[in-house]
């Protein structure tokens, strides 16, 4: 289920749906999740899909990556960071 | 806005919402299985989504811009680098073929920014590598590491490894934003009101607050030193460490502000201007100056200098193009009218080409340079925009070529044909790989119509060159001088990728295809052609030959060749029968067949005792013709025998029949190439010799015949009185000893020409003839033959002084020979008297009137007593004595001359002469002593 939500997020931008390119596009999250895994980024495939889309969208890679770090911080550091902006 | 960011905030959104609900325990420590959804997700508080979210939004529209540029290639290597070090080499090789699987993934539905991906997965890995360390290492002392960082709330997040080398930059830019920091005074309110901001992520003013944020945490780093510079913490607000993204900002904004100030003239302008000067064509503003020989800006154009000798630097493609452009349209113009040459148009024809592949370049570069030149870190400048700078990489291949073009036509300018293919390979001896290749194609083009002259001389004989390119050249001769004179190499012409010999062996073969076609009148050539063709492998087609193939062409040439020479020998050899020729004219003409030389001097001896201009040339062949017929020579084909000929040479008053004679052998059309006229007049120089020195013989022979001993019968000696007895003794004597010496040089002579010379050297034209493969071969054999029989004969230049001689000697013999005829009628005279007189008185009357008709001539004998005759008979002795003993004189003079001669020449042959007339070294051991007398 997970899976397809990815393809579809993915397939997200191209607009008309064919078949082939579906298939292009659940190649590539495939291959992206290889790599991903091998590179151990602990991302899951829809993660992935929604990164690359955002990628397709001409976001920076370092902020997406930076949004991720912090995202990822255990909970303590969300509310380290509503203190930082809070302190001048 | 709209609709692409209302689906980028959908998208983050859920990316937000996946991120908060997986669970980072099972991240960090499931490496492997990640895609595990986490089995009960913590579900995030409203207050955490929404203030991640809001987070998550700040930090992606600070518009920062990657801090390494967009390669993908580049970002592949250095994963696969890092992938390795840590160990992972297998890893890394699968990860190596996932990639190139990824990106062959094309076209829709594919990635498109792949390298911002592959950027991305990089730099979550080395994220999580940092924080899987901390959590090893730092986390179980969270409270120590807070401590550290001074207890207070981390303001500057310890950036990633990479930026850290960025903080000293930083500290040494940070006095100059000192203004900025005052101007943030006033904005540190907003910092408060952050949370009220998640709206205006669009806004530009946003950025001006990140700005002053981050110089307030640089202040606070200032603050506390370098206790945190090696720690990896990693946390507090990152968009804060992006700082130098927005000092690059604000310096490009200055850059751009002083390089409008300093330039008249926008980049892109220029640029543009540049790439129609590389047309060729005057710019707005770069112009065609003629006084400067090149394309520049106007001096009073406000320019920095740099960039007007980019701009001049640049536009030496356009002088260069100018120069090229310049000469192909003129000799194409002048194509109808003047003779360019197949060459020339093939030389044209392939710069136009290499001029074609330059205006491809430029309309690329043309359309790049529509796309305006970024200033600044203005976000997308992922577009192909045209700097001066970049234009000057793009044209720095094409310079060269141009270059070399444009040093192809100054130097070709006014060569042609194979000149122009030699000179255009001479520059094509060059290391450099790239100008190596382009002279290559360039001379692949400019050789064909060459290679094709070639080819079709070589198969077909057919010299296909109305503008005087190819180097053979055809000059209008008669047939028999086709061979010798009708081609002939023009070195000029002949490029340096075909060697001298080859050259030689192309001309050859056209030749002997021309000559079998024009001369002996033969169609086989042609079969002999396809043959050779078909044996290399080249069809007889067009454009089978290239350059650099010179092995095929020198492979076809042989082949061809060897045909063709060899279909020409055996047509000369069994049709028109050369050999058989050769050896006519050595039997006829080197008077080689014995006794229809000794028959002709018979018949035609005294005819040709006559004087020139009274002989009939008619009564002298039909006499020819009487000798062949009753000599040996009869049994010769009616074709040799029909060839010969007599001939009277010009003559002067006085001339003899003997001085004006020759036979002269008529060879007929195809072998008139090997007997040509010089050839013949040279024959008939030896034939003259021979032919005297065979009449010289003849007339020792003959005075031989007259005073042999037993014609003198011992009744008339004892007859005549002791004192007239013993002068006739002594008299006949001395002309015997003359005699003897005169025909022991002339036989010997005879003997040495015909075989030490005659012989010897048909004997080597025989091996040479069979040796030949080529008519050069054969003509060489005969021009050989020839020589070294007018060499060694003495007829030859270094031995013309011994041949003078040797006219000399023939004629003292001819004298001789007339004086003792004189003395032998004499003697047969007397002898006839006295016999007369001895027999009875009765017959005295009839003897009388019988030597009344001689009375004239040696003094009237008769009818004076035996005593008068007597007196008579021993004066006469005398005389005749005193006579011979001049001419005897005369003849060791010189003849001792001819001898001391004969070794200062070089033959090795005349060694053997000169050894079989000094055979008993009688003259060697006579010279010291008694010089000049034999006798």
């Amino acid at each position: 289920m997970e899976e397809e939500m990815g393809i579809k997020n993915l397939a997200f931008t191209v607009s008309p749906m064919d078949p082939e390119a579906a298939r292009t596009a659940r190649d590539s999250l495939e291959l992206v999740f290889h790599m991903s895994n091998i590179l151990d980024t602990g991302l899951d495939r829809h993660t992935l899909s929604v990164l690359i889309s955002l990628c397709d969208l001409g976001h920076n890679p370092e902020a997406l990556a930076a949004v991720i770090k912090e995202l990822r911080q255990e909970h303590p550091s969300a509310q380290q960071r509503t203190m930082a902006s809070s302190v001048p | 806005m709209d609709d692409g960011d209302r689906r980028a905030v959908d998208l983050v959104k859920e990316l937000v919402h996946r991120l908060l609900s997986t669970s980072p325990s099972s991240t960090t420590t499931s490496s492997h299985q990640h895609t595990r959804l986490n089995p009960n997700p913590i579900i995030p508080s409203d207050q955490q989504y929404h203030q991640a979210l809001r987070y998550a939004i700040r930090i992606l529209s600070s518009r920062m811009t990657p801090s390494i540029a967009a390669d993908e290639s580049a970002m592949v290597e250095s994963i696969k680098r890092r992938l390795a070090t840590q160990g992972k080499s297998s890893d890394a090789l699968t990860f190596a073929d996932v990639y190139t699987k990824f990106s062959s993934k094309t076209g829709p539905g594919s990635v498109r920014n792949k390298w911002a991906v592959l950027y991305l997965l990089k730099t979550v890995s080395e994220d999580r590598k940092i924080q899987k360390h901390q959590s090893t290492s730092v986390a179980p002392n969270g409270f120590l590491s807070s401590a550290l960082s001074g207890g207070l709330p981390e303001l500057v997040g310890s950036e990633s490894n990479h930026n850290l080398g960025l903080r000293n930059d930083r500290s040494k830019v940070l006095n100059n934003l000192q203004g900025y920091t005052d101007n943030s005074k006033d904005s540190r309110g907003l910092v408060g009101k952050l949370g009220k901001m998640e709206k205006g992520n669009s806004d530009g003013s946003l950025s001006d607050d990140f700005r002053s944020l981050n110089c307030v945490g640089d202040t606070s780093r200032v603050l506390r030193g370098k206790v945190e510079a090696g720690k990896g913490w990693s946390g507090g607000v990152l968009m804060v460490s992006k700082d130098p993204e927005n000092l690059r900002d604000m310096a490009y904004k200055e850059f751009v502000n002083l390089s409008k100030e300093e330039n008249e003239v926008s980049e892109d302008v220029l640029v543009r201007d540049v790439l129609y000067a590389c047309q060729g064509i005057d710019g707005k503003y770069v112009k065609y100056d003629k006084n400067e020989d090149g394309y520049v800006l106007p001096d009073w154009m406000k320019v920095p200098r740099a960039t007007r000798s980019v701009v001049r630097k640049l536009c030496e493609l356009g002088w260069l193009f100018r120069k090229v452009k310049g000469y192909i349209s003129e000799s194409m113009n002048q194509f109808p009218a003047q003779d360019v040459g197949t060459v020339g148009q093939a030389f044209c024809a392939a710069l136009q080409d290499e001029l074609s592949e330059y205006y491809k370049l430029l309309a690329v570069l043309e359309g790049q340079a529509m796309n305006p030149i970024p200033l600044g870190s203005e976000g997308t400048c992922s577009g192909n925009y045209l700097s001066l700078r970049r234009l000057s990489v793009w044209f720095a291949e094409p310079i060269v070529k141009m270059r070399l073009m444009a040093v192809l036509v100054d130097n070709c300018k006014s060569l042609k044909g194979g000149a122009m293919a030699g000179a255009i390979h001479m520059h094509a001896q060059h290391g450099d790989p790239l100008v190596n290749d382009f002279m290559k194609r360039l001379l692949r083009r400019v050789c064909s119509p060459l290679f094709e002259m070639v080819r079709r001389w070589v198969l077909e004989g057919e010299l296909e060159d109305i503008f005087a390119e190819f180097f053979i050249v055809s000059q209008p001769v008669k047939d028999e001088s086709l061979w010798r004179e009708g081609y002939r190499l023009h070195a000029a012409m002949l490029p340096a990728f075909i060697s001298q010999s080859l050259a030689k062996q192309i001309l050859r073969t056209g030749k002997s295809i021309n000559f079998l076609r024009v001369c002996c009148d033969d169609r086989g050539w042609a079969d002999a052609a396809t043959e050779a063709a078909a044996a290399v492998g080249t069809t007889t087609t067009r454009g089978s030959l290239g350059y650099g193939e010179t092995d095929a062409l020198e492979s076809l040439v042989t082949e061809a060749a060897k045909r063709i020479d060899k279909h020409l020998l055996e047509l000369m050899h069994k049709r028109y029968k050369f050999k058989e020729h050769c050896l006519a004219i050595k039997r006829y003409l080197l008077l080689g067949q014995g006794d229809f030389v000794q028959y002709l001097m018979d018949i035609v001896g005294p005819e040709l005792s006559e004087p020139a201009n009274t002989i009939s040339s008619f009564k002298l062949a039909t006499l020819l013709e009487s000798a062949i017929t009753s000599s040996n020579a009869q049994y010769d084909g009616c074709d040799i025998r029909a060839r010969l000929r007599v001939k009277m040479m010009p003559h002067n008053t006085g001339d003899r029949g003997w001085d004006v004679f020759s036979l002269e052998y008529d060879a007929g059309v195809p072998l008139n190439t090997v007997f040509t006229e010089s050839v013949m007049t040279r024959y008939i120089r030896v034939f003259n010799f021979l032919w005297k020195l065979r009449r010289v013989e003849h007339a020792l022979t003959g005075t031989w015949k007259t005073m042999k001993p037993n014609c003198i019968t011992s009744h008339f000696f004892s007859k005549l009185p002791q004192a007239v007895k013993l002068q006739l003794i002594l008299t006949s004597r001395k002309c015997q000893v003359l005699w003897d010496e005169m025909n022991h040089f002339v036989s010997n002579l005879q003997y040495y020409i015909m075989f030490e010379v005659l012989e010897v050297s048909w004997s080597n034209l025989v091996k040479e003839m069979e040796l030949s493969k080529d008519l050069d071969d054969l003509l060489a054999a005969h021009g050989k033959y020839l020589f070294s029989i007018l060499e060694k004969s003495l007829l030859g230049e270094r031995s013309q002084e011994l041949n003078k001689t040797l006219f000399v000697l023939f004629d003292l013999i001819l004298r001789f020979r007339s004086l003792a005829d004189r003395l032998y009628e004499g003697i047969n005279e007397l002898q006839s008297r006295t016999t007369e007189t001895s027999i009875n008185s009765g017959d005295k009357v009839k003897s009388r009137g019988k030597s009344n008709d001689k009375s004239s001539e040696p003094g009237s004998w008769l009818g004076e007593g035996r005593k008068a005759l007597t007196q008579r008979a021993g004066e006469f002795l005398k005389n005749m004595g005193n006579d011979i003993d001049v001419i005897g004189k005369d003849y060791t003079t010189i003849f001792e001359g001819f001898i001391s001669q004969l070794p200062v020449q070089k033959h090795i042959d005349l060694k053997f002469l000169m050894f079989r007339l000094n055979f008993t070294e009688f003259y060697s051991q006579l010279q010291p002593i008694t010089r000049g007398k034999l006798f």
